[in-house]
C-alpha cells in the first residue's frame, strides 16, 4: 500500500513539474512580458528597467532554475503586473469561480444523471429521443454561443437578468446555467450509455426473472453498476472546478480564476499562470484520488482486489 | 454609556427630517456606468505606470497636470491648475498656481505638492538626473517608485534639472538644456499633480498607485482589479461641481458584452466600439455612437534590415500602393481622417500645411519595382489579430494592393507585440501607431524613431541623418529652423528612406444612451466635468 501511495505521489509530482516546465517554456519563449505589460509605445528605458527589475534580462535557463527552486521552497512568485504575491491574487479569485462552478456542478448532476437514467429506461421512445437531441445540442453548442444566446433572451429582450458582472446573486444565474447545461448534457449521455450497457447484463435479467420488482432492479443492481463511468466524469468536473469556467467568465465578465488566467497568459505574467496551473493540477490529483476511493465504495471487488479483467 | 433622552430623540428626529431633503438634493446627480474593454494594464492608476490608451482614458478624471489640454476642442494647451505661465528663458518656465485648488483628501494644493509630484513621486530618491537632484523631499522612504516609472519620467522630462519653489503658489521649472516644448511635456498626464501628504500616508507604492490622490473632478473610491473602478464626485473641485455623483467603470472584455449591457440598460456608456458595430447600435433609437479622429495615427512600418526592404525603392513603391480613402470609407464608414503625413493640425505653428502623403499611384509603384529589379522575393507582414481596430481587414486590403503590383507580401499571424518586433529572419512589415502626447512633433514621431527609441534598438529603422536632425529639432528654439528640421524629418521618414506608410488617424467610438448629452474628446480621454454631461437631454 505504501509503495502504491508513494508511486502515485511521485507520479503526481512529476506531472506537476512537467506542467510547470511546459508552461514556463511556452510562455517565456512566446513573448516578452516587459514589452507586453509596458505596452507597445513604452520607451526602451522603461522596458529595460522592467526587465532588470524582474530578472528577465537573465538567460532563460537561469530564470527557469531560479523559478523552479523558488517553487520548491514554496515561493510561487509575484505578479509582474502589480508586484503582489501570485498566490494571493489567485486565492482572491477562487470564491468567485466557485460561486459559479459549484452551483453549476449541482445542475450538471441534478439534471444530467436523472435525464440519462430516464432516457435509458425509455430507450428508443420519443422521450428518449427528445432527451438525447437536447443532450447532443447541449453537448455540441459552445458555451460562448449558449451564453450569448441566454444574454440576448434574458438580459436584452426580456430584461429579467443582468448580462454580466458580479454584483449580486442575480448576476450569477446566466453563467451558472450556461456552465450547468453543457455539463448536464455530457453527464446525461454518459449515464444513458452506462445504464444501457448495465441493463443488458445477465444479472439484470436474472434479477428480473427472479421476480425482483423492476424499481429494485434498477436502484439495487443497475444504478450502482452504471455509476463508475458517471463518477469518473463527475471526477473530471470536480477537477475543473477551479479553472473550468474560462470562457464563461470572459463572456459574462465574471472576475474569477478563469478571467485571471486569460489576462495573465496574455500578459505573460508567468508567476500567476504557474500558480493557477499548480492549483488546477493539485485539484485534478485530489479529484482523481477521490474518484479512486469512490470506485472502491461502488464496486466491492475493487476494494478486495478480486475484480478480474474481461 | 450613552443615554437617550426624549429631548435628544426629538432633536435627532428633527435633524433627520431636515437632513433628508438635503441628502436627496445631494444625490440627485446621476450615477453612471461605463463599460470598457480594460480598466488598467498594470492594476494601478499612477499615470507614468499606465501610459497607454487604457490609462489615457481615465487620467484626467482623477488627476490633472499644471497645464490642461483642450480635449474637447483643438487639443491646445490652456490654464488648469496653473492660471498663468511665462517663459523666463529657453530653459526656464515660471508658473502661477491656481489658489484654492483642493486635493481629494481636502488639502489645498501648493507649490510643494508640485515639487513633490515632479520629484520623489516620479524619480524616487535618485532624482530626475540621478545624483545631484536639488529638490529632496522627506517622507517617501520605502515607497520608491518602480524602476519603469522612473524610466518613463526620465524619458518624459529628459532635461529637467530642478524645480524652484518661489512661494506657496508660484514655482519655476528649470531645464539643463533649452526646451521649447517644456510646457507641452508638463501638460502630459505623467506630470499630474498629486498630494504629497497622501503619498506620505500611503502604506506602500502599490497602495498609492491604486488610489493616487489628485485634484481631478472625481476621486478614486474603490478598485477591484479586472472588475470595476468606482469614482465619486469631488465636490470641492475647482472647476465646478461634477455633474455625476458617481462614475462606475466596469471591465467587459467582449464587445458583445458591452453592447448587450448597453441595450439591456445596465450600462450608460459602452466604450471601444468597432466601426462595423455603429449601425447595429444606432438601429435602436435610444442609443447613439459618438467618436471622432483622435491624436493617434495608424501606420504600416517597414523593417529596413529586411534584405528585400533594404532597397528604399521597394519601400517607396509600397507607399504609392495604399489607397487610404478606400480604407477609410470601407472600414471606418468615412468617420476618420487621413492626416497629411505623420502630423496633426494641433501642432499649430509646427504643422506643415503643404506636406502630404505619397500619392496613390500604382504605375509609379510598378516603375520603382522594375527599377529595383524586384523578382517576387517574399516579404513577411507580421500581423496581430485586431490589436488595432480593423487591423486584420486593413491588412487584407493593403496586401491585395501590394499584390496587384506584383509584390509577394505574406501575412504571418502573431500573438503579441514582442513576437512582431522580435529581431529574427522574416521581419518585414508590421502595424504600428503613433500618439502625439501634445501638439509638437517631439511628442509624436520622435517618440518612435531616433537615437533612444525601440526602432533603433531593434534595428528596424536607423538613419544617422535622421538622428542628427531629430536631435536638433528637440533642442532648437527658433520656430522657422524647427519647421525646417521637421520637414527634413518627414522627408526622410516618408519619402527618401521610408520608415512607414501613414494609413489614417485612429478614431475612438463610444456608444451611449441618446438622452445623455455628452461629447467625445479628440483623444483617448473621457471628459465628465461640468459642461460636458447632462442626463435627460
Amino acid at each position: 500500500m505504501l509503495r502504491f501511495a508513494t508511486a502515485r505521489l511521485a507520479r503526481a509530482g512529476l506531472t506537476i513539474a512537467m506542467v510547470v516546465t511546459f508552461a514556463f517554456v511556452v510562455l517565456r519563449l512566446s513573448g516578452d512580458p516587459a514589452q507586453i505589460i509596458m505596452g507597445a509605445d513604452a520607451p526602451p528605458e522603461a522596458i529595460d528597467a522592467f526587465r532588470t527589475a524582474w530578472g528577465l534580462d537573465e538567460p532563460v535557463w537561469v530564470q527557469y532554475l531560479s523559478y523552479f527552486s523558488a517553487i520548491l521552497q514554496g515561493d510561487l512568485g509575484r505578479s509582474m503586473r502589480d508586484g503582489r504575491d501570485a498566490i494571493v491574487l489567485v486565492t482572491e479569485r477562487i470564491p468567485a469561480t466557485l460561486a459559479l462552478t459549484l452551483p453549476a456542478l449541482l445542475i450538471k448532476i441534478g439534471l444530467g444523471i436523472p435525464a440519462g437514467i430516464f432516457a435509458a429506461l425509455h430507450r428508443n421512445s420519443l422521450a428518449d429521443r427528445i432527451v438525447m437531441v437536447v443532450a447532443v445540442a447541449g453537448f455540441t453548442v459552445p458555451s460562448f454561443v449558449l451564453g450569448l444566446l441566454l444574454v440576448l433572451v434574458f438580459a436584452v429582450q426580456l430584461g429579467w437578468l443582468p448580462s454580466g458582472g458580479q454584483e449580486s446573486w442575480r448576476h450569477a444565474i446566466l453563467p451558472v446555467i450556461t456552465l450547468g447545461l453543457g455539463g448536464a448534457a455530457v453527464l446525461a449521455r454518459f449515464t444513458r450509455s452506462a445504464m444501457l450497457e448495465v441493463l443488458g447484463q445477465p444479472y439484470i435479467r436474472t434479477a428480473s426473472a427472479k421476480g425482483v420488482p423492476w424499481r429494485s432492479v434498477v436502484t439495487g443492481h443497475a444504478l450502482p453498476n452504471a455509476a463508475i463511468p458517471t463518477v469518473t466524469i463527475i471526477g473530471f468536473m470536480v477537477g475543473s472546478l477551479i479553472a473550468g469556467a474560462v470562457v464563461v467568465e470572459s463572456v459574462f465578465s465574471w472576475p474569477g480564476v478563469g478571467r485571471l488566467l486569460v489576462v495573465a497568459v496574455s500578459n505573460r505574467d508567468l508567476a500567476v499562470v504557474q500558480c493557477i496551473l499548480l492549483l488546477v493540477a493539485v485539484t485534478m490529483v485530489c479529484a482523481n484520488l477521490i474518484v479512486d476511493l469512490l470506485y472502491g465504495l461502488l464496486d466491492p471487488r475493487l476494494r478486495s482486489g478480486t475484480r478480474k479483467a474481461g | 454609556m450613552a443615554t437617550i433622552t426624549r429631548r435628544g430623540a426629538l432633536a435627532a428626529a428633527a435633524a433627520a427630517t431636515l437632513a433628508r431633503p438635503a441628502l436627496a438634493q445631494a444625490d440627485d446627480r446621476p450615477a453612471l456606468t461605463i463599460a470598457v474593454q480594460r480598466l488598467s494594464n498594470s492594476n494601478t492608476f499612477e499615470p507614468p505606470r499606465e501610459q497607454s490608451n487604457v490609462g489615457f482614458r481615465l487620467h484626467n478624471i482623477y488627476s490633472e497636470p499644471l497645464i490642461e489640454t483642450d480635449w474637447l476642442g483643438d487639443l491646445s494647451l490652456r490654464p488648469g491648475l496653473t492660471t498663468a505661465w511665462r517663459r523666463i528663458d529657453a530653459r526656464t518656465v515660471e508658473f502661477t498656481l491656481r489658489e484654492g485648488v483642493r486635493f481629494h483628501d481636502g488639502r489645498e494644493m501648493t507649490a510643494e505638492d508640485v515639487a513633490f509630484s515632479f520629484g520623489p513621486r516620479l524619480f524616487g530618491t535618485q532624482g530626475a538626473t540621478g545624483a545631484g537632484r536639488s529638490t529632496v523631499l522627506a517622507g517617501t522612504a520605502g515607497k520608491e517608485p518602480p524602476a519603469e516609472v522612473i524610466a518613463v519620467a526620465r524619458r518624459t522630462y529628459p532635461g529637467l534639472e530642478r524645480i524652484e519653489v518661489l512661494g506657496r503658489h508660484s514655482l519655476r521649472f528649470v531645464n539643463h538644456t533649452p526646451d521649447i516644448t517644456l510646457e507641452g511635456r508638463i501638460a502630459q498626464s505623467v506630470g499630474a499633480v498629486f498630494s504629497r501628504a497622501a503619498f506620505d500616508a500611503a502604506e506602500s507604492w502599490l497602495a498609492w498607485g491604486r488610489a493616487p490622490v489628485g485634484t481631478g473632478p472625481y476621486r478614486i473610491a474603490e478598485y477591484r482589479p479586472d472588475t470595476m473602478l468606482i469614482l465619486e464626485a469631488h465636490d470641492a473641485y475647482w472647476g465646478g461641481r461634477p455633474p455625476a455623483r458617481r462614475l462606475r467603470f466596469v471591465e467587459v472584455p467582449e464587445v458583445s458584452g458591452r453592447m448587450n449591457g448597453l441595450f439591456s440598460g445596465e450600462y450608460d456608456f459602452a466604450c471601444d466600439i468597432p466601426p462595423d458595430q455603429i449601425t447595429v447600435v444606432e438601429r435602436n433609437a435610444r442609443f447613439e455612437v459618438l467618436g471622432s479622429p483622435i491624436n493617434n495615427i495608424r501606420k504600416l512600418a517597414f523593417d529596413k534590415s529586411n534584405p528585400v526592404l533594404a532597397d528604399a525603392r521597394i519601400r517607396r513603391a509600397m507607399t504609392h500602393l495604399v489607397d487610404r480613402r478606400t480604407i477609410v470609407d470601407a472600414l471606418w464608414a468615412g468617420r476618420t481622417e487621413i492626416p497629411r503625413g505623420m502630423q496633426l493640425e494641433s501642432y499649430g505653428a509646427m504643422y506643415l500645411r503643404d506636406w502630404d502623403n505619397p500619392r496613390h499611384d500604382p504605375a509609379e509603384a510598378r516603375r520603382l519595382l522594375r527599377e529595383a529589379n524586384y523578382r517576387g522575393e517574399p516579404i513577411t507582414y507580421r500581423l496581430l489579430n485586431n490589436y488595432y481596430t480593423n487591423q486584420v481587414n486593413n491588412a487584407q486590403i493593403v496586401v491585395e494592393s501590394f499584390r496587384s503590383a506584383g509584390l509577394n507580401v505574406q501575412i504571418e499571424m502573431k500573438e503579441n507585440f514582442s513576437q512582431v518586433t522580435e529581431r529574427s529572419p522574416g521581419r518585414g512589415l508590421r502595424d504600428w501607431s503613433n500618439t502625439s502626447l501634445f501638439g509638437d512633433p517631439v511628442a509624436g514621431i520622435l517618440r518612435a524613431f531616433g537615437p533612444r527609441t525601440e526602432a533603433t534598438r531593434t534595428g528596424e529603422w536607423i538613419s544617422a541623418e535622421f538622428d542628427r536632425v531629430s536631435t536638433a529639432l528637440e533642442s532648437e528654439t527658433d520656430l522657422e529652423r524647427r519647421r525646417g528640421h521637421f520637414r527634413r524629418v518627414l522627408e526622410l521618414l516618408e519619402r527618401e528612406d521610408p520608415a512607414y506608410i501613414v494609413l489614417h488617424q485612429a478614431a475612438a467610438f463610444t456608444a451611449k444612451r441618446r438622452d445623455i448629452a455628452w461629447r467625445a474628446s479628440k483623444g483617448w480621454a473621457m471628459e465628465f466635468r461640468a459642461g460636458n454631461l447632462r442626463v435627460g437631454a
